[in-house]
């Protein structure tokens, strides 16, 4: 009796022991490349950053016998400004960039909205055509957008400033515009972010990368406004709303639970557009429009500072992470308003 | 408070003809019922009134006012949607306050009306819940909530119980049958359920196709159908019809259905006269079949041989499905008969509730 009780429980023991293990068997091969790809960098990132990695250390990489460990140096210097870089100080770069990805979700969205509402509109023809061709900018590579607008404005021969100059001849004017969008040091308008100029290249690049985000916040508001049953407008029309306050009342409430993630996903992109900002102003002139992004890129491109660039990584992680959870927290406080 | 009056409205969809020469009269303080199976044109109907759509030609008048080109918010109706439409991101006090907030009513007015409103529909414990933390049922009275603080003059439902199970279906009727009497205020009621429109209505108007079949009061249809269509229409389970003829037999007028003659008592006869060896469709409600052991005294019965296919047990009734040749059709007989299925009977026909159809244009012989 008591050897087929145990055998039993032995049976029972393997039998609880596959069900427990077949899900982490199944989860394997995807932990695998994980591991690979995301997990290895990361921890190697994260050691060399504590090192004064360069050039010479890359044939033999953590072997090498000149790598010298440096500790928080990397950090403390980048925090303090004491990089061999001109034109940088930390939090004037992080402050950019936070200004640079709000704004652009604060003029992308509501343009989102309100276009999409337009095209929204009853017995508006060739409404297919429409959203077939606000699709484009979404799927055009940010590289090709960055350098189209850079070439747009161009002091010499950028679309822009022949079309002022033609602006300017109906005035009688003769002197053809040179405004240098993207060299002009100067702010225009010096008071708008006091800790740092906000050249013309960064009103350049809200203009192009407008171009580039509203699509996206109208794709969205489009399917969320079509979601909108018809119901509540007609009940809203005979309680006595006009068109407006029925755009105040439910377009904006019902298509806020939307448009927030949207805009925190808009948020983030903008954040780390890291291909659009480097081909088009390359994080100029003088460094005032870099984000942390390029200024990563830079910190090997020119200066092959791979420790350093890895401590600004892990940095530029801590903040994204600052920014994730605000957001996420934000996301969440939104409830969808779906009935049940 | 408030007559309303379509005169010869249409209103067509392209080439399809939603709503075809309606005339209608509603007068003040009563419960119309527009009823009609799905895609008759009563919803249009409504919603023509409502103000949101608008109609192709004829007039719509409120309180003797012609109405075409006034915006509905401007028209004094509330309506009460199939869905509820109700806001979903404002709480249920902010949903009723909604129109009354618009029409910039004093803030102490529209504290008082809501919280009036609440109280008649019971709904005081849920002023600061969201639509979605509700019930059908509770949805449903936030709906009619939102019509009532409104104090219009015509209140127009669209189908408002049809969202709803049987159970609550049958006491939200009686109340909103209880909220007319208190109201005191014009009601259109827009419903495919018969039993709702005979329930509720002071008149009923049967539509069909877009076009009106018959405005009466609900014992009126059910007693003297205009025409084939309100006859089915009306009445559950529906009225059995035979296709057959009229014709004389040894001086006496009978109707030939084919697999049983039937005669028509004399006292009975005089309108059908006219119509000797026609076409025609005789009609005739399950309760006014019965089995022949349990006849009601003192009417005029004639015996039909049947064999029973289905019974029904519905305790104080039973309902059984019966076969004469080709036909097959319905009797509502007294719990008590033994008839059973398979079995070859008879039953009587009560000659003194019939009704009897010109077979081409469907209308009803009297």
């Amino acid at each position: 009796m008591a050897t087929t009780s145990m055998q039993l429980s032995r049976e029972k023991r393997k039998a609880v022991f596959r069900k427990v293990s077949l899900p982490y068997l199944y989860l394997l091969p995807a932990f695998a490349v994980m591991g690979v790809i995301t997990f290895y960098p990361l921890i190697y990132q994260v050691i060399i950053s504590f090192t004064d990695f360069q050039t010479k250390d890359l044939l033999l990489q953590l072997a090498s016998p000149e790598l010298k460990k440096v500790g928080v140096q990397n950090y403390v210097d980048i925090i303090t400004g004491g990089l061999p870089v001109q034109n940088f100080e930390f939090f004037r770069v992080l402050i950019y960039n936070i200004w640079w990805a709000l704004t652009n979700v604060m003029v992308h969205v509501p343009a989102g909205v309100l276009i999409a509402v337009l095209l929204n509109t009853q017995g508006l023809w060739g409404k297919r055509i429409y959203r077939a061709i606000f699709v484009l900018p979404v799927v055009v590579p940010p590289i090709v957008v960055g350098t189209v607008w850079k070439n747009i404005f161009d002091e010499q021969y950028g679309a822009m400033n022949q079309f002022l100059t033609l602006l300017v001849h109906l005035f009688g004017q003769i002197d053809p515009v040179r405004i240098r969008w993207l060299q002009e040091y100067s702010p225009p308008i010096p008071w708008l972010l006091p800790n740092g100029p906000l050249t013309l290249a960064y009103y350049a690049m809200m203009i192009a990368n407008f171009w580039l985000g509203w699509p996206f916040m109208t794709l969205v508001a489009t399917g969320a406004l079509q979601s909108i049953p018809k119901d509540l407008y007609e009940a809203a029309s005979i309680d006595g709303a006009s068109g407006a306050q029925q755009f105040w009342n439910i377009t904006v409430p019902l298509l806020r639970p939307v448009m927030i993630p949207a805009a925190v996903y808009g948020f983030t992109l903008s954040f780390n557009l890291f291909n659009f900002v480097y081909f088009m102003s390359g994080g100029g002139p003088a460094r005032s429009t870099e984000i942390l992004v390029t200024f990563a890129f830079d910190l090997i491109r020119n200066l092959r500072l791979y420790g350093v660039a890895a401590a600004f990584s892990v940095i530029i992680f801590f903040v994204a992470l600052v920014v994730f959870l605000i957001t996420n927290r934000i996301t969440r406080a939104t409830e969808s308003y779906t009935e049940a | 408070m408030a007559s309303v009056t379509y005169e010869n409205v249409y209103k067509r969809f392209g080439d399809m003809v939603a709503v075809d020469n309606l005339n209608i009269h509603v007068d003040d303080k009563e419960f119309l019922v527009l009823v009609g199976p799905s895609g008759c044109g009563k919803t249009t109907a409504l919603r023509l009134l409502a103000g949101l759509e608008e109609i192709s030609s004829g007039a719509i008048k409120i309180a003797d006012r012609v109405v075409n080109d006034v915006a509905p918010k401007d028209r004094d109706i509330a309506m009460v949607f199939q869905s509820y439409a109700l806001y979903p991101h404002l709480s249920i006090y902010d949903n009723m306050a909604f129109g009354l907030k618009l029409r910039k009513t004093p803030k102490e007015e529209i504290k008082r009306r809501v919280t009036e409103a609440a109280e008649v529909l019971g709904i005081q414990d849920l002023l600061t819940r969201k639509p979605r933390q509700l019930s059908g049922g509770q949805r449903q009275r936030v709906a009619v909530g939102r019509a009532i603080v409104r104090e219009p003059k015509v209140f127009l439902f669209d189908e408002p119980l049809s969202n709803l199970d049987a159970k609550l279906r049958v006491q939200m009727r009686a109340e909103i049958s209880k909220l007319h009497q208190r109201l005191q205020t014009t009601f259109i009621y827009v419903t495919h359920d018969q039993t709702e429109a005979m329930t509720m209505a002071t008149r009923i108007a049967v539509i069909n196709k877009g076009k009106l079949q018959q405005i009466d009061t609900p014992q009126n249809l059910y007693d003297h159908p205009g025409n084939l269509f309100v006859a089915g229409f009306i009445g559950s389970p529906a009225m059995n019809f035979f296709p057959g003829k009229l014709r004389k037999d040894n001086g006496r007028l009978v109707v030939d259905a084919g697999d049983f003659v039937v005669p028509i008592p004399e006292k009975k006869a005089g309108p059908y006269k006219a119509h000797a060896d026609k076409n025609i469709t005789f009609g005739i409600r399950p309760e006014n079949i019965h089995d022949e052991n349990f006849v009601p005294l003192n009417i005029d019965v004639e015996k039909v041989a049947v064999k029973v296919d289905v019974t029904e047990l519905m305790g104080n009734e039973i309902f059984l499905y019966l076969i004469s040749g080709k036909n097959t059709f319905v009797a509502r007989v007294d719990p008590r008969s033994s008839l059973r299925v398979g079995q070859q009977a008879h039953v009587m026909f009560d000659m003194d509730n019939f009704h009897i159809f010109d077979a081409e244009t469907e209308e009803t012989i009297r």
